[in-house]
Parts: structure tokens; C-alpha cells; sequence
């Protein structure tokens, strides 16, 4: 177990390592860097405005130099102004070199860097977007997971019958439909004068603060709408499979009532499934979310993400794929582990 | 200066009363335009020969807190600050020397008055006294110099006043000109300017010139609590999310008792950033998450007028140019070098399908010659262009360009690129081959001067002479045209040195003559920009610049 525990943790560094450097190398492209001197200082700047912008802040050298600094490997780059001042990775601009200044100052020393669009540092920009996507993600969880498992079981129990058939329409209609096209049709009709409704709002910009059910539902609905289909489709195909099993057929042929069927001796073994698609559900919903915190102004991660990938911040991007890579392989790992539990016939080890 | 005379009546209100005579709009469309356009209630009744009914003022109450959909970026040293959106926040505590008003004319704000010398070469500007920072320091003429001497700096990478300063600036140093600041006494600052300028009072006035205290040095200004001289100081800025202004107490603003001034009624002023996307400015406002928008645009101006809300409107000179770049080369060959191509561009469009099918028709067609009839020194030409699509294609088949395929770029948004659309639309009804290509923001702006033939939008300019030097005088670094005319250029220089408008109008008429025989631009609409505000918001209403004077905003006492 410690072992498989340990090659998973060495296996994640690896990728964390791989990815952020192909994030580090596209995002230091030439014009990508241009774009960043635009957005910095001011977007009708000349060609050689542009290149002197890039060469004072030491973004024009060796992109394996400027990478070993972000891992905190190599030293913080110092560069002289043409004022006779100084800049510095680590340190504000000043005179001359502070004495307290570190050397190094990257990932490894626990400095995640400086964001060039929230001017504020990465660290804490990232846990504040985090907790706000993780409170979203918290009552997603809490309305789909229910609602599909139920649905699941209530169609899987009898293969082909009415409530089966019904209940499959209904999830396959709402897996089928993105979030984009729910979510606006969602605020159509209970959000905005053109259906007249106005029971929830169109936006969750103040839910970030103060979440009540008028503010904060919708967002919540339209992304729950997509996973609860898709979880009780992986449902009830696990549970008609159980419900064919001979065990089923002997409590049957017992006189067990259907209800303790399904609750005592189906519902276990059925569950087996759903759970490693619930924990997949985790990294889809920390870039799902994409979609659904932009349309309904939500500030969370999603949101950075798109906002740090449009303006070509570097160091912000490369946070945001490290704690992505770190969602999907924790929850992959919890779900390994999981199995173990829930089937015994699985080993791990 | 002429232009600055407070009772001066705004030219597109003038037109807007002709309009009223000839029976092309109704008195009452009459008066919301007029007074939109920063007319007195009073005087616009006169112009149509009515008398004013007896109106009660709006009293505004004190205190308050007032929520606005705005972008909210990252803050910038103010001179090389680069959109309005970032400028509203820090009007909250920094200020101008002078103030350009919602109707085109311009006033003095921490400036008393200002006098120009005959040959525009000298300006003496006297400082309002008593105007103190935030800091308790007196704001004296030295401040006021040493801003001066900040916007001249151009070794500052993107700093857009080194631009606006013109020839204070010294090609030698990068610095101001040895001599150009004269220090006459505490509150008297005298510039003495090698060639004459007319711009400096109304580019003193543009979203970058923020005065600020001789101790700022450049930083963010949301890093602490920066110095100014306006009633407000920054209580929190999150970029992308929110700020806050809040009232300074303990501050004796000098507003409060100057004439024509005064207001500064909130407690406090949040701005919330709600994105690019129209509808969901509308579903803020539904939601009653804010009070006042940014900006109304495109179909939703309908949607709102139709909820309970004010809509305030300015006609501006800002504008969309689809222009051809005369330098470009495409497959070898300069096809827009050509003024018979450009002609035919230009013959094959009617500025008001554009108008209608760009805009929805929310503006004023223009005369493509890129001076607005609200410009004080606008001139009619005598023979603009017809809309004459045959006579287009005879053009480019006189100059060997009947075949060739034009390809047209926009950026990717909503009003550009369907202005654009509808250009190329009717290029098609002309005969012309034409191919779209829609570009991203981010990617179209870094390029956007060298692109052969594309659109571009222009911001309004106070003066009609700002703009024919910014895009097209020769070697210009905004010149998309690639437009190179010595006979331009000086009678540009010319222009430049008249100070009254009304005598700068003959020259300007020649100018704009210029530009259009020599087909430079498709120049087809002024857009008027929208605004909708809750009931009881006061001094909310929409500027032609985007400028929202923090100090005017209130709530109407109830």
C-alpha cells in the first residue's frame, strides 16, 4: 500500500514538472510575451517600447533559465534600469540590491510568484478562487450525488420497465445538455422580465459573499443538471447488471421482499461503479465550472483560469495547472483506494 | 479660448432644433436630446421658441452607497493609463486641471482660469486657490509643473501624455523642453511653447492627465493610500472583481464650495465588474445588484428602455474608420496605394445602411473626413461622397483592380464586426470580391495599424484638428492609413496654430476635403452612447469620453 502510495505522489510530480513547463514554454512565447507587455504597460506601445518593457523586467532571456527560476532551482534574476535602479525576481524595484533580499525565490521556496493581471500575490489569489469554486462544487455535489444515485436506482431496478424508461429520457435529455445551453435557458425563463418568472437571479456575483437559495441556485442546478444524468446512467446500468446476478434471483425465489432486495443486497454491490464516476467528477467540475462561473459572474477558479489564460499571466497560469493536476491525481488515487473498500476481490498492493 | 465660453449652445443641439422645425422629430424627442446633450432645460425650450414650465430642483441627499457595472483592471500610473474604466476609479481622489463636459465644452477644475496668447504660443494658467491634497499639503504652482514635467517624460514606456504634449517634449533628451515652465508665483504657471499648440487645455483633460503629488512615484495606486486632492480615497480594489471608493472624512474638499462644483454626496461608490458580456450587466440590474451601468450597447438599449429605468444618451465623435493602409502589400503588389481603389471603396458604401445594419441606428452618419459636427471647428464640405456602387466597379476596372480580392479584417465583437460585415455586404452588392476575416481582441490589437484594409474604432477627441494629427498626418505612429500628403501636413500645421475655432473652420474645411478626394477613409457613422440608471441616481448621466465624475453621482433626496 505504501509503496503503490508512494509511486502514485512521485508519479504526480512528474507530471506537475512536465506540465508546467509546456504552460512555461507556450506562455513565454515571443508574442505571447508581447501581449503581456501590452496589457502591462499600455496597449498602444510601440515595437520598441514593447522590447524594452520585456528586457528591463528580465522576461527576455533563456526560458530554461526563467523556468529554473520559477522552480527556485537557479537565482532570482537581477537586472539594472536605465535609471540606475534596480529590479529584481525577488525584491520590489529599488536603488540598489536589499540586503535581506533571497537569492532564490521560486515553487521550492514556497513563493508561487506575483500575478501580472490581479497585481496580488498567486498564492493567495489561487486559495481565495479556490474556496469560492469549492463552495459551488460543495452544494453541486450535495444536489447531484442524491438525486442521481436515486434516480439511478429507482430506473435500474426494473430493466425496461415505465419509471425505467421515463427516468432514462430524463437524464439522457440532461447530459445531452452543455451548461451553456442550460444555464441560459435557466436564466431565461426564471431570472429575467422576458419570461417574467423572476424567482431566482441571473447572476451570482453576490453569492461569492452571501449564498441564499435566490442567488445561488441556479448556478448550482446548471451544473448539477449535466452530472446527475450522467452519474444515474452509470447507475442504473450497474444496478440492472446486479439485479440479474443469481444471488438476486434466489432471494427472489426466498420471498424477500423487492424493497429489501434492492436496499440490503443490491444497492452495495451497485454502488461500485457510480463512485469511481463520482470522484472523476471531481476534475471535471474544477474545469466544467469554466463555463457556468463566467455565465453567472461566479469569481471562482474556472473564472481565473480563463482570466490568467486570456491576459498571458505566467505564473498565475502555472499555479492554476498545478492544483489541477493535483485534483485529478488526488481523486484518482481516493477512488483507487475506495475500491479497495468497497470490493474486496481488489488489491491494490 | 472661444470653445470654453460656459453658455456656449452645443452644435448638435442646434441641429437637433432645426431637426424640431422641420417636423423631423417631436418636441419632447427634442428636448431629451438637447438636454442629453448638456443644454439647460431652460435654454433648450428657448431654442424652440417655448417657455420653460417651472421645474423643482432635484435635491440630492447626503450619504449613500452607489453600485456601478464597470470593468474593473488593474491600476496604472496615470499617464500611461490606457482606458477610461481604470481612470473612474482613481477620479475618485485624483483630479484635473481642467474638466471636458458632457456637452463638448471644456472647464477649468483645479485650474481657475487659463489665457492664451494670440499666437497660441503662451498659456498662463492660474491655480484655484485654497485647494489643498489629502496629505494637508497646498497644492501650489511647482505641483502643477512637476506633472508637467511627468507627462513629458517619454523614456516612460507606454506613456500616452508625452503624446498629447506635442512639441513641449525635446527629441534630443526624451524630457521637457529647457524652458518651456515658468514659475510665476504660488499659484501661476506660465508655458512659453517653441510652435503653437491649441490642444493643451483640452489634452490636460483626457483620462490620463490626473494631477498627482510630487511624492508618487509611479507605483500601483491601489498600493496604500495614495494622495490626491479629490473627496474619495480607495478603500479596497480586487481587479476583475470589485472597488470601492469611500468618502475621506476630516477632508475639506475644495468642490464643495466652488461655484458649479459642490455634490460629493456618497459615502461610498462600488464598482463591480461584471464581465464583457451585455446580458449579464442586464441580469445585475434585474438583479438589483447595481444601480447605474457602464455602458448600455446594441439590442439591449431596447430590452432595458423597456424596464423602469433612465436612459441618458450622448452623441460623441467616436466613431468606427474602415480604412485602407496605402503601404500594405498583398501578393507583391500595393493594391491600396491606388487612390482610384480607394475611391471606389468608398463610392460602393451608404453610410446609413451602415449605420442601420452596424449600429442599429444609434448615431449620426458621417461624412468620412473624421470630424464631428460636435467638434467646435466642424465645417460642412461642399461635395461629399455619393453612394454610387456602378461608378465603384468602372473605377477599379479603370485601374486594374476588378478582380481582385479584398480581404477585409475586424475584430471580433459585436458593433465592429457587424459594421463591418455590412461594409463588406455591400462591397459584394458593388461587385467586388471581398473575404471577411474576424479576428480575437487580443490578437487584432497587435497589429491593428499595418493590416491592409480593416476596421478600426476611434475614441472621440475634443478638437477636430486632435484627430487629423493623431491618424493622419504622415510617419504618425497611429497612422493607419499610411496617408502621406505634404499638402496635408502643412495645412494641418496651419490649422494647429489657430486658437479661435470659428476662424480654424476655413482650414478645416480644406482638410476635410482632402481626406475624402483622396479616398483615405470610409469614415460611416458617429455612434451615440447609452446609458441606463435606476430611478433617483443622480449625476449619473452617460459622457461622450466615459468619464463618470465621482463627485456628481447621488441620490436624489426623496
Amino acid at each position: 500500500m505504501l509503496a503503490f502510495l508512494l509511486r502514485r505522489i512521485a508519479v504526480m510530480l512528474l507530471t506537475a514538472l512536465c506540465l508546467t513547463f509546456v504552460v512555461f514554454f507556450l506562455t513565454n512565447l515571443q508574442p505571447n510575451l508581447e501581449k503581456l507587455a501590452k496589457a502591462e504597460g499600455n496597449s498602444r506601445m510601440t515595437d520598441a517600447e514593447v522590447t524594452s518593457f520585456l528586457e528591463t523586467r528580465g522576461y527576455a532571456r533563456n526560458v530554461f533559465v526563467k523556468y529554473g527560476e520559477w522552480l527556485g532551482v537557479l537565482p532570482g534574476f537581477v537586472i539594472e534600469q536605465p535609471d540606475g535602479s534596480v529590479r529584481g525576481r525577488c525584491f520590489e524595484r529599488a536603488d540598489s540590491v536589499p540586503p535581506d533580499a533571497p537569492a532564490f525565490c521560486g515553487v521550492l521556496q514556497g513563493d508561487w510568484g506575483y500575478s501580472s493581471v490581479f497585481r496580488d500575490d498567486v498564492g493567495s489569489i489561487v486559495a481565495t478562487r479556490l474556496g469560492l469554486t469549492a463552495k459551488l462544487m460543495f452544494w453541486v455535489m450535495v444536489v447531484m450525488v442524491p438525486s442521481a444515485l436515486i434516480l439511478g436506482v429507482l430506473a435500474g431496478m426494473r430493466e425496461g420497465s415505465r419509471t425505467d424508461r421515463s427516468l432514462s429520457t430524463v437524464s439522457i435529455l440532461s447530459t445531452a445538455t452543455p451548461e451553456y445551453v442550460s444555464g441560459v435557458i435557466l436564466i431565461a425563463v426564471f431570472a429575467s422580465s422576458a419570461v417574467g418568472l423572476r424567482w431566482f437571479k441571473g447572476t451570482a456575483a453576490s453569492a461569492m459573499e452571501n449564498a441564499t437559495l435566490e442567488n445561488f441556485l441556479l448556478p448550482v442546478v446548471t451544473i448539477a443538471l449535466y452530472g446527475t444524468g450522467y452519474i444515474a446512467r452509470m447507475t442504473r446500468a450497474s444496478m440492472a447488471e446486479v439485479m440479474t446476478q443469481q444471488y438476486i434471483r434466489t432471494a427472489r425465489l426466498k420471498g424477500v421482499r423487492f424493497r429489501d432486495i434492492v436496499l440490503k443486497h443490491a444497492l452495495r454491490n451497485a454502488l461500485i461503479a457510480p463512485f469511481t464516476v463520482i470522484m472523476l467528477q471531481f476534475p471535471w467540475l474544477l474545469n466544467g465550472v469554466v463555463i457556468v462561473e463566467t455565465l453567472f459572474n461566479y469569481k471562482g477558479f474556472g473564472w481565473t483560469l480563463v482570466q490568467a489564460a486570456g491576459n498571458n499571466d505566467i505564473e498565475l497560469l502555472l499555479a492554476v495547472s498545478v492544483v489541477s493536476v493535483f485534483v485529478v491525481l488526488v481523486t484518482q488515487l481516493i477512488s483507487d483506494i475506495g475500491y479497495v473498500y468497497l470490493n474486496p476481490r481488489i488489491s491494490v498492493a | 479660448m472661444s470653445d470654453t465660453a460656459p453658455d456656449r449652445i452645443h452644435p448638435a443641439a442646434r441641429m437637433h432644433a432645426e431637426e424640431y422645425r422641420a417636423g423631423q422629430i417631436d418636441r419632447r424627442e427634442f428636448l431629451t436630446r438637447a438636454t442629453c446633450l448638456g443644454v439647460a432645460s431652460t435654454v433648450a425650450y428657448g431654442m424652440i421658441g417655448l417657455d420653460a414650465p417651472a421645474l423643482a430642483q432635484t435635491a440630492t441627499q447626503d450619504g449613500g452607497s452607489l453600485r456601478i457595472q464597470m470593468e474593473v483592471r488593474a491600476l496604472k500610473d496615470p499617464r500611461i493609463t490606457d482606458w477610461p474604466q481604470i481612470a473612474n476609479i482613481y477620479r475618485g481622489w485624483l483630479e484635473y486641471l481642467s474638466e471636458y463636459q458632457r456637452d463638448g465644452s471644456i472647464r477649468p477644475m483645479l485650474l481657475e482660469s487659463w489665457e492664451v496668447s494670440d499666437d497660441a504660443r503662451t498659456y498662463t494658467l492660474k491655480l484655484r486657490p485654497g485647494i489643498t491634497w489629502s496629505n494637508g499639503d497646498a497644492l501650489t504652482a511647482e505641483h502643477v509643473a512637476h506633472n508637467f514635467r511627468r507627462w513629458c517624460d517619454r523614456t516612460v514606456e507606454g506613456n500616452s501624455m508625452a503624446s498629447r504634449m506635442g512639441d513641449m517634449v525635446d527629441p534630443e533628451t526624451d524630457q521637457i523642453r529647457e524652458g518651456v515652465l515658468e514659475v510665476v508665483d504660488d499659484t501661476t504657471l506660465r508655458l512659453n511653447l517653441a510652435s503653437p499648440d491649441i490642444a493643451i487645455i483640452a489634452n490636460v483633460a483626457d483620462y490620463p492627465g490626473a494631477v498627482v503629488h510630487p511624492s508618487y512615484d509611479g507605483s500601483d495606486p491601489a498600493n496604500g493610500d495614495m494622495i490626491g486632492t479629490g473627496p474619495f480615497r480607495l478603500e479596497s480594489h480586487e481587479v476583475g472583481v470589485k472597488s470601492v471608493l469611500r468618502r475621506r472624512e476630516d477632508f475639506d474638499w475644495w468642490g464643495k464650495e466652488a461655484e458649479g462644483f459642490g455634490g460629493a454626496s456618497l459615502d461610498e461608490i462600488v464598482y463591480l465588474d461584471y464581465g464583457s458580456d451585455p446580458a449579464a450587466w442586464l441580469a445585475a440590474l434585474e438583479s438589483d445588484e447595481v444601480d447605474m451601468l457602464y455602458e448600455s450597447v446594441g439590442e439591449f438599449i431596447e430590452i432595458m428602455d423597456s424596464l423602469d429605468l433612465v436612459k441618458s444618451e450622448a452623441v460623441t465623435a467616436s466613431t468606427i474608420c474602415i480604412r485602407a493602409n496605402q503601404e500594405a502589400e498583398v501578393d507583391g503588389q500595393k493594391p491600396y496605394a491606388d487612390v482610384r481603389v480607394r475611391k471606389a471603396l468608398q463610392m460602393a458604401m451608404d453610410n446609413n445602411v451602415l449605420l442601420e445594419l452596424g449600429y442599429s441606428g444609434l448615431g449620426v452618419t458621417a461624412e468620412n473626413h473624421h470630424v464631428c459636427p460636435i467638434h467646435p471647428d466642424y465645417a460642412e464640405v461642399d461635395n461629399p461622397v455619393v453612394y454610387d456602387p456602378e461608378g465603384a466597379m468602372a473605377l477599379l476596372e479603370e485601374a486594374g483592380f476588378a478582380d481582385f480580392e479584398h480581404e477585409l479584417i475586424s475584430i471580433d465583437d459585436d458593433w465592429r464586426k457587424n459594421t463591418t460585415d455590412a461594409a463588406a455586404a455591400l462591397l459584394r452588392d458593388a461587385g467586388i470580391k471581398v473575404r471577411r476575416t474576424v479576428l480575437p481582441g487580443n490578437t487584432f490589437w497587435n497589429d491593428w495599424a499595418k493590416f491592409p484594409f480593416s476596421s478600426t474604432n476611434w475614441n472621440q477627441r475634443p478638437l477636430g484638428v486632435q484627430v487629423l494629427a493623431l491618424a493622419y498626418r504622415s510617419g504618425e505612429a497611429w497612422n493607419e492609413t499610411a496617408y502621406a500628403s505634404p499638402e496635408f501636413d502643412a495645412k494641418l500645421a496651419e490649422a494647429m496654430g489657430i486658437a479661435s475655432a470659428e476662424e480654424r473652420k476655413v482650414v478645416m474645411k480644406e482638410l476635410e476635403q482632402m481626406l475624402i478626394d483622396d479616398g483615405v477613409i470610409i469614415q460611416p457613422y458617429w455612434r451615440s452612447l447609452f446609458r441606463h440608471y435606476k430611478q433617483g441616481v443622480t449625476g449619473a448621466e452617460v459622457h461622450p469620453l466615459y468619464e463618470i465624475p465621482t463627485y456628481q453621482l447621488g441620490f436624489a433626496a426623496t
